[in-house]
C-alpha cells in the first residue's frame, strides 16, 4: 500500500513537470511590437583578389584551409570581412592570372592581392603596390624573402610561404628500373631514357608555367652558391653580363628534353598547372613532374599518391637544386579600405598565423622565428634548404622581371622558337631594362 | 492456477495486438501528417524561392532598362554635340558604367572616354540579344580585369545614324543590387553568361570559394551533378531560356538547385538552396510532432506501466486473499478434525470414564448391598468395607485427576514454590514406587549424581506428582520382573543461582508406537493393546505431566520401542536457596571436616561436591588402605569430625572394612555407612560403637538427619513416642452442611469418637446459632462452603465479626468438596483454621480437631 501511494505521488510529480514544462515552453516573452528581433551587423569588408583551382568535388583544398585559418584570425581580430574575388582561366587562350591581376591592380579594383613574381616586379615598378615595411611583422622576414620582394627600396609583398619548386618523382618506379634519383642534367637524361625504353611515352610530365625551373637551376646554380651573388648581379643589372648567357645552357637542355621526347611540347604548352600532367603522375604513367612544396601536402594535388613520392632539386651541375620562388600578398597603394587590409595583412604574417599556416601546409615559413618538421617525401628538399643551397626563380633585385619572362620565353621555345630566339628575347628585354 | 493464466494469457495476447495495431494507425496517421507538412512546406519553399528568384530577375531586367535607356539618354545627348568625341573623352566611369565609346558612322574604329582607340571588332553582338531594345554584347573579361557587357546605340540625329554608342557595364554592378545572402545566407547564388556558361559574378567570402566558380562545367563538377540526363535537360532549358528547378546533393546535402534565366535568358541566375534551409519551418513543425507523439507515447507506456503495476497489486492482493483464504481453511479443516479428535477423544474418554467410575461404583454398590445382607457377620462387614473403602479411593483419584487437567488447561494451577530437598523428594518416591515395583517383582534403581545443591526450591508437591505419574506408568507398562530406573542428574548449571537437574525415568518394558508417542501427551488418550488393556487408568496422567512440567519451565522427552522399553528424560531449573540455615548445622555441630570412603571416584566426588555447599570439606579415599593412611597419619595434623563409608555389598569384606575402620577411628568420631539396602542385613554393623547406617543415594540432608539421630543416641536421650490422644471424647461441634447424607455421615463419625454435634443447614443458620449460643458452648465449627442463602466464607466472615469472646477464637473447620489450593486459600483468607477436602478422612478429621482445640487452648 505504502508502495503504491510512493508510485502514484512520483506519478504526479512527472505530470506536474510536464505540465509545468509545456506551459512554460508555450509562453512568449513579448518586449517589443518590432517583430525584427536582430540585425545584422555590417562588417567592413576587405577585397582580396586571388587565383582559384577549378573546383574538385568534395575535396578539401588543405593548403588554402591554411590561409583561410589565418584570414579568420585577422578576421576575428578586426572584425570585419575578408571576401574573395577570384580569377581562373578557363583556357590558355584567356587572359592569364597575371594578366587579370595587372588590370586590377591598376583599376584599385581590390585592396589586397595574391600576386605572383613577375607581377610583384612589374607593380612594384609602376609604384601600384604600397611599402609593407610598415607593417609590424615584417621585421620578422628573412632576408631572403624580403630581397626578393624589394622594388625600388620598397617591400612591396610578403609571402606566407617560401615556395620552394623541385622534381616530384615517384621513387618506386626509379626502383624498379634501378635508377638513382638524378642529380646532374645528365643523370636525368639518362634516367629519362630508361623510362623510355621501358615504355614511358613521355618520362617527364610539364605544363606551361613550371618548366622554367629547369632553367634557373642550371643558369642561376653558381650565381646563388658562388659567393659573389651581389657582384653578379650588379654585372647583370648593369649590363655588363647578359642574362642570356646564363640562361642558354638551360634552354638548350630543355630543348634536347623536348627533341628526345622526354617532355611532350606540345601539351605542355596548354597544360595549366598539375590540372594537365597531374592525373598522369598519378596513375604511375609519368615518372616525373615538376611543382611547388605545398603540393605534396595537399590532397588536390599529390598529397595523397599511391607510390613512394620523393621531392628533389633541379638537377643542375652542383647537384640537386630547389628553385625558390615567392608568391606573396600586395596591397594597391590606392585601396580603397587601405587601412584595413594593412591590418589584415598584418596579422596574416605574425608568427602566430605563420605557425599555424606552416604547421597546416607543413611549408617553410617566411618567418625567421618560425620553424615545423616537413613530411619524409619533402626532406631531401628541405635538407638543400637548410644547407642554404638554392637558386632564386624570382628575384626583384634583378631588373629583369626573371619569373615570368622566362615562363613567356620558355612557352615560345615550347611553340618552336629556336634557343637563339629565346636568346635574343633575354637580350631585349635586358636592353630595355637598362634604357629604364 | 494454470488454467487460470492460460485465460488471462488468452486475453492478453488480443490486448497486445490491438495496442500494437493502434499504435500502427497512429505511426501511420502521424508519418502521413508530418509527410503532407513536408510536402506543403517544400511546396510553398518552391514557390518563395521561384517568387524570391523572380524578384532578382525583375531588379536586374529592371537595371538593364535602366541602363538602357540611359544609354538612350546619352546617345540623344551626344546627337546634339557638335563634338561628340570630346564629350567622350569627358567622361569619367562609374561603378556601372565603366567605358563608353563611340563610332562615327561609316568608320571602322572610334574612341572611348579611356583615351584608347575603340575598334568595332572587339565586340561580339552576334547573337542579337537585346535590352529594351539595344543589342547586348556577349560577356567578357574587360580591361580593368572583371566581367563586363556591352550595349551599342545608334546616335540619330535628324533621322540620321550618325555614329554608334557603346557603353560598358561591368557584373560587379549587380552585387549591389542583389541579396547579400538569402534563406539565410545558406542559398548560393551566381550569375551565369548563358552564351560562354561562364560565371560572372560569384558569391564573396570564405565558404564560397569551395563551389565551383569558373563556368557552369566547374559548377557541375564541383557539386557532382555528373547525371547525363539530368545536364541535358538542364542544358535544353538553359538553351530556350526557361527555368529550371532541380533537386541534387550539393556536398552530401540534399539541395534544391536553381537556374533562372534573366532578360530572355541572357544570362541566368544559378545557384543551389540546401534543402535543410528551405524546409527549416516544416522539419520544425515535423520535430514538435514528433515531440508530441513522444509525449502521447510516454504517457502511454506510463499509463501502461501504471496498468500493469495496478493489475499486479490486484493479482497480488487476490493471491493473498487466496493464500489467506487457503490457510483459513486449512486451519478449518484442522480445526475440523481437532475437534472431531477431541470429541472422539472425548467420547472415548466419556466411554472409559463410564466404565473406570461405573466399576468401583459397581463395586461399592455391590458391597453395599452385601453389607447389608451380611451386616451380622462381621469378618464380612470387615471384607466389604475394606473393598468398599478401595473402590472409593479408585473412585476419589479418578475424579482428582479429572479435576487436575481441567484446572491446567484453564490455567487455574499456581505453583506453591517452597524449599525443599532431594532426599525427601527421592525417599517419598521412592516409598511409593518401590513396594510397587516389588510387588511386581521389578527391579527399582535409583540413581543420583552430578548434583551440587541438594536443597532447592520448588513445588515438591508438583514434582512428586510428576515423579509418580512417569514411575507408577513405568510400572504398569512394565512387565513383571522388569527394570525400571529412576536417575536424577544434575547438569551443567546455566545460571549460578539455579540447580539444572535431568530426571531420567526408564523401563525395559512394553514400549510404545511411534504413532502413540505423538499423542502421548494429549489428554483422555490411553495406550491400550492387548497387552495393557487390564491397565487401568484415566488417560489423562501424560497429559497433567507435560504441563506441569512446562508450567514449571521445563521440558519432557520421550523416546520408546515396542518391546524394548520407554526413556522419559524430564529437564527442570530450581533455584538454589540462601544455604545459611544448612551451613549454620554443621557450624554448630562442629563438623568441619570429614573423611569419604568409596570405591566409586564418582561417588566421591559426588560427596565432596555436597558437603562444600554446606560448608564441610570433605576429604575422599577410593581404597580402605588409602582410607587408613589418611587416618593414621598424625604427621599432617588433620583430624576428621566424621567418617563416611559408602558401603557397596558386592565388594567383599564391606563389613569387614566397616570395622577396620571403626577399629582404626577414634569411638568419639562418628561412623555412617552408605548403604544400597539400609540396614537390612547389617546388623553387625548396627552393634558397632557410635555407627549408622544410612541408604543411597547420598544426600546431605540425610545424613544430617542421621547425624541428629546419632547425637540423640549419644546423649542418651531416648524419644519416647508418646501416642497421640485423638479421642475426640466429649467435645460439642456445631456443623453446617446442606447435604443430608453428609450431616448424618459426620454426625455418625463423630459420636462414634465420643462427641456430639449439632447439623445446621446453611450458613446464616450457622451464624445464628452460634451468636446464639453461649460461650464455648461449641468447641469447634465444622463449616462446609457451598450451601443456599450464605455460603460458609460469608458464615465464617460473620461469625469472626460477631462481638464476642470466642468469635475470633473457635476453630472453624471447612470441610468442603471444593479441593483445590486456591479454595483453600479462599478458607483461610474467609478466617477458617483449617482446610478439609471431602470426602473426609476420619483419622485426619480428628487431628486436626484437636490440633485446633489444643491451639485454642
Amino acid at each position: 500500500m505504502y508502495k503504491n501511494r510512493k508510485f502514484n505521488l512520483i506519478l504526479a510529480v512527472c505530470f506536474l513537470i510536464a505540465v509545468v514544462s509545456v506551459t512554460s515552453s508555450c509562453g512568449n516573452k513579448k518586449t517589443s511590437k518590432n517583430l525584427i528581433t536582430s540585425e545584422k551587423a555590417s562588417k567592413k569588408p576587405v577585397n582580396l583578389f586571388g587565383p582559384m583551382e577549378k573546383s574538385k568535388p568534395d575535396a578539401v583544398n588543405k593548403a588554402r584551409s591554411a590561409f583561410d585559418i589565418t584570414v579568420g584570425m585577422a578576421e576575428e581580430k578586426l572584425g570585419i570581412n575578408v571576401e574573395y574575388r577570384t580569377y581562373t582561366a578557363e583556357n590558355y587562350k584567356e587572359k592569364t592570372y597575371d594578366d587579370v591581376t595587372l588590370d586590377r591592380v591598376r583599376n584599385n579594383m581590390d585592396d589586397l592581392y595574391l600576386l605572383n613574381p613577375d607581377t610583384i616586379q612589374i607593380l612594384g615598378e609602376e609604384g601600384e603596390l604600397l611599402d609593407l615595411s610598415v607593417l609590424e611583422n615584417s621585421n620578422n622576414l628573412r632576408e631572403v624573402v624580403k630581397i626578393a620582394n624589394t622594388v625600388d627600396g620598397k617591400l612591396v609583398a610578403i609571402p606566407q610561404e617560401v615556395v620552394v619548386n623541385g622534381l616530384f618523382v615517384n621513387k618506386d618506379l626509379f626502383d624498379k628500373y634501378n635508377l638513382e634519383l638524378p642529380e646532374t642534367p645528365e643523370d636525368l637524361l639518362e634516367c629519362c631514357q630508361v623510362f623510355k625504353e621501358n615504355g614511358y611515352e613521355t618520362p617527364i610530365g610539364a605544363n606551361r608555367w613550371w618548366l622554367e625551373n629547369f632553367v634557373f637551376a642550371q643558369a642561376y646554380a653558381d650565381l646563388y652558391n658562388g659567393g659573389n651573388t651581389e657582384a653578379e648581379i650588379e654585372a647583370l643589372n648593369s649590363g655588363k653580363s647578359k642574362y642570356s648567357d646564363y640562361m642558354r645552357q638551360g634552354f638548350e637542355y630543355l630543348k634536347k628534353l623536348s627533341d628526345l621526347g622526354y617532355i611532350d611540347a606540345e601539351t605542355a604548352y596548354t597544360y595549366e598547372a598539375i590540372e594537365g600532367e597531374g592525373p598522369g603522375f598519378l596513375a604511375q604513367k609519368t615518372p616525373i613532374v615538376m611543382a611547388y612544396w605545398g603540393a605534396a601536402n595537399s590532397e588536390t594535388a599529390y598529397g595523397k599518391p599511391d607510390f613512394e613520392l620523393q621531392v628533389i632539386g633541379f638537377p643542375s651541375k652542383l647537384g640537386q637544386m630547389p628553385v625558390v620562388s615567392m608568391t606573396g600578398y600586395g596591397i594597391s597603394a590606392e585601396a580603397e579600405h587601405l587601412e584595413d587590409a594593412i591590418d589584415v595583412l598584418d596579422i596574416i604574417i605574425s608568427d602566430k598565423a605563420l605557425t599555424d599556416y606552416a604547421k597546416t601546409n607543413k611549408v617553410i615559413s617566411p618567418s625567421k622565428n618560425v620553424e615545423i618538421e616537413c613530411i619524409p617525401a619533402l626532406k631531401p628538399l628541405n635538407d638543400k634548404i637548410k644547407e642554404n643551397v638554392y637558386v632564386l626563380g624570382s628575384n626583384a633585385g634583378m631588373k629583369v622581371e626573371q619569373w615570368g619572362n622566362t615562363c613567356l620565353i620558355v612557352r615560345d621555345l615550347l611553340k618552336g622558337a629556336t634557343v637563339d630566339e629565346c636568346m635574343a628575347k633575354f637580350d631585349k628585354l635586358q636592353e630595355k631594362s637598362l634604357n629604364r | 492456477m494454470k488454467k487460470w493464466n492460460k485465460r488471462r494469457t488468452d486475453k492478453e495476447i488480443p490486448l497486445l495486438f490491438s495496442i500494437i495495431l493502434v499504435f500502427c494507425i497512429l505511426g501511420a496517421v502521424v508519418f502521413s501528417v508530418a509527410h503532407k507538412i513536408t510536402m506543403e512546406m517544400s511546396a510553398s519553399a518552391i514557390q518563395n524561392l521561384s517568387e524570391s528568384l523572380d524578384l532578382m530577375k525583375g531588379t536586374i531586367e529592371a537595371i538593364l532598362t535602366k541602363e538602357a535607356e540611359f544609354q538612350r539618354m546619352v546617345a540623344q545627348e551626344v546627337a546634339l554635340m557638335d563634338k561628340p568625341e570630346e564629350f567622350i573623352l569627358s567622361y569619367d566611369r562609374n561603378q556601372t558604367m565603366v567605358k563608353i565609346s563611340l563610332i562615327m558612322s561609316g568608320e571602322d574604329k572610334g574612341i572611348s572616354n579611356t583615351g584608347e582607340v575603340f575598334y568595332r571588332d572587339g565586340l561580339d553582338f552576334s547573337e542579337g540579344e537585346t535590352v529594351a531594345g539595344l543589342l547586348v554584347s556577349h560577356s567578357y573579361l574587360n580591361y580593368m580585369g572583371t566581367w563586363a557587357y556591352s550595349m551599342k546605340c545608334p546616335v540619330i540625329r535628324d533621322n540620321n545614324e550618325i555614329a554608334v554608342l557603346y557603353v560598358e557595364y561591368v557584373y560587379d554592378s549587380f552585387d549591389q543590387a542583389l541579396p547579400d545572402g538569402f534563406y539565410n545566407g545558406k542559398a548560393m547564388l551566381y550569375i551565369m553568361d548563358s552564351e560562354s556558361k561562364r560565371l560572372v559574378l560569384k558569391p564573396k567570402g570564405m565558404g564560397e570559394r569551395d563551389a565551383g566558380h569558373l563556368n557552369l562545367e566547374d559548377f557541375y563538377r564541383a557539386n557532382n551533378i555528373m547525371e547525363k540526363e539530368l545536364r541535358a535537360e538542364v542544358s535544353d532549358c538553359v538553351e530556350n531560356g526557361k527555368p529550371v528547378l532541380f533537386y541534387h546533393d550539393i556536398r552530401k546535402k540534399s539541395a534544391l538547385n536553381y537556374m533562372w534565366p534573366v532578360n530572355n535568358g541572357t544570362i541566368y541566375l544559378i545557384g543551389y538552396v540546401p534543402v535543410e534551409a528551405i524546409q527549416q519551418e516544416g522539419r520544425t513543425v515535423n520535430q514538435n510532432i514528433l515531440i508530441v507523439v513522444m509525449v502521447m507515447l510516454v504517457a502511454f507506456i506510463l499509463c501502461c506501466i501504471l496498468y500493469c503495476f495496478n493489475q499486479r497489486q490486484q493479482d497480488k492482493t487476490r493471491k493473498e486473499r487466496e493464500e489467506e483464504r487457503e490457510i483459513h481453511n486449512k486451519r478449518l479443516a484442522e480445526a475440523l478434525q481437532a475437534a472431531q479428535i477431541a470429541s472422539n477423544s472425548k467420547t472415548m474418554f466419556l466411554s472409559n470414564m463410564s466404565h473406570d467410575i461405573r466399576t468401583p461404583m459397581n463395586a461399592v454398590l455391590g458391597f453395599t448391598a452385601l453389607l447389608a445382607r451380611d451386616a451380622e457377620n462381621p469378618v464380612k462387614v470387615r471384607e466389604y468395607t475394606k473393598k468398599i473403602t478401595a473402590s472409593g479411593q479408585h473412585l476419589l483419584s479418578l475424579i482428582n485427576d479429572i479435576l487436575d487437567v481441567s484446572k491446567i488447561e484453564s490455567g487455574k494451577v499456581v505453583l506453591t514454590v517452597e524449599e525443599f530437598t532431594l532426599n525427601d523428594l527421592v525417599s517419598s518416591v521412592d516409598a511409593i514406587i518401590r513396594p510397587m515395583a516389588k510387588a511386581r517383582e521389578q527391579n527399582f534403581n535409583v540413581e543420583v549424581t552430578g548434583i551440587k545443591h541438594e536443597y532447592l526450591m520448588g513445588d515438591e508437591t508438583r514434582i512428586n506428582q510428576i515423579l509418580i505419574n512417569l514411575l507408577s506408568n513405568a510400572v504398569k507398562y512394565t512387565p513383571e520382573g522388569g527394570n525400571i530406573w529412576f536417575r536424577i542428574i544434575g547438569l551443567k548449571q546455566h545460571s549460578s543461582q539455579y540447580e539444572h537437574i535431568r530426571i531420567e525415568v526408564q523401563d525395559d518394558g512394553y514400549g510404545m508406537t511411534p504413532e502413540y508417542l505423538k499423542t502421548i501427551f494429549d489428554a483422555f488418550t490411553r495406550a491400550e493393546n492387548s497387552t495393557t488393556n487390564k491397565v487401568q487408568g484415566t488417560g489423562l496422567g501424560m497429559a497433567i505431566t507435560k504441563n506441569i512440567v512446562e508450567l514449571m519451565g521445563g521440558t519432557i522427552d520421550v523416546s520408546s520401542e515396542v518391546g524394548k522399553g520407554t526413556l522419559f528424560k524430564v529437564e527442570l531449573e530450581f533455584r538454589i536457596p540462601e544455604g545459611k540455615a544448612n551451613r549454620l548445622f554443621w557450624e554448630q555441630s562442629g563438623i568441619s571436616r570429614i573423611l569419604a570412603i568409596a570405591f566409586d571416584t564418582d561417588e566421591c566426588n559426588n560427596i565432596k561436591t555436597l558437603m562444600s555447599a554446606v560448608g564441610v570439606l570433605a576429604d575422599t579415599a577410593t581404597s580402605a588402605e588409602e582410607a587408613m593412611h589418611m587416618v593414621q597419619d598424625s604427621s599432617t595434623g588433620i583430624s576428621y569430625n566424621m567418617v563416611l563409608f559408602d558401603c557397596n555389598m558386592q565388594e567383599e569384606g564391606c563389613i569387614n572394612i566397616a570395622k577396620k575402620i571403626r577399629d582404626t577411628v577414634l569411638d568419639s568420631v562418628p561412623l555412617v555407612i552408605l548403604s544400597d539396602y539400609g540396614s537390612d542385613s547389617m546388623e553387625e554393623v548396627l552393634n558397632m560403637a557410635n555407627t549408622g547406617i544410612m541408604s543411597k543415594p547420598f544426600f546431605v540432608s540425610s545424613f544430617k538427619e542421621k547425624i541428629i539421630e546419632m547425637q540423640a543416641e549419644a546423649n542418651e536421650e531416648t524419644a519416647q513416642e508418646t501416642e497421640e490422644d485423638n479421642n475426640l471424647e466429649g467435645l460439642h461441634f456445631l456443623a453446617a452442611e446442606d447435604n443430608e447424607i453428609n450431616a448424618e455421615i459426620l454426625s455418625e463419625i463423630l459420636s462414634i469418637e465420643g462427641a456430639s454435634c449439632e447439623i445446621v443447614e446453611n450458613g446464616q443458620f450457622a451464624l445464628e446459632r452460634f451468636a446464639s449460643s453461649t460461650e464455648e458452648e461449641f468447641d469447634a465449627i465444622l463449616m462446609d462452603v457451598q450451601m443456599p442463602v450464605m455460603n460458609g466464607y460469608d458464615a465464617t466472615r460473620a461469625i469472626r465479626a460477631l462481638k464476642r469472646k470466642d468469635a475470633v477464637k473457635i476453630p472453624i473447620i471447612a470441610m468442603t468438596a471444593n479441593a483445590f489450593a486456591e479454595d483453600e486459600r479462599d478458607a483461610l483468607e474467609a478466617g477458617m483454621n483449617i482446610h478439609l477436602a471431602k470426602p473426609v478422612d476420619v483419622g485426619l478429621l480428628k487431628k486436626v480437631i484437636k490440633q485446633c482445640i489444643q491451639g485454642k487452648e
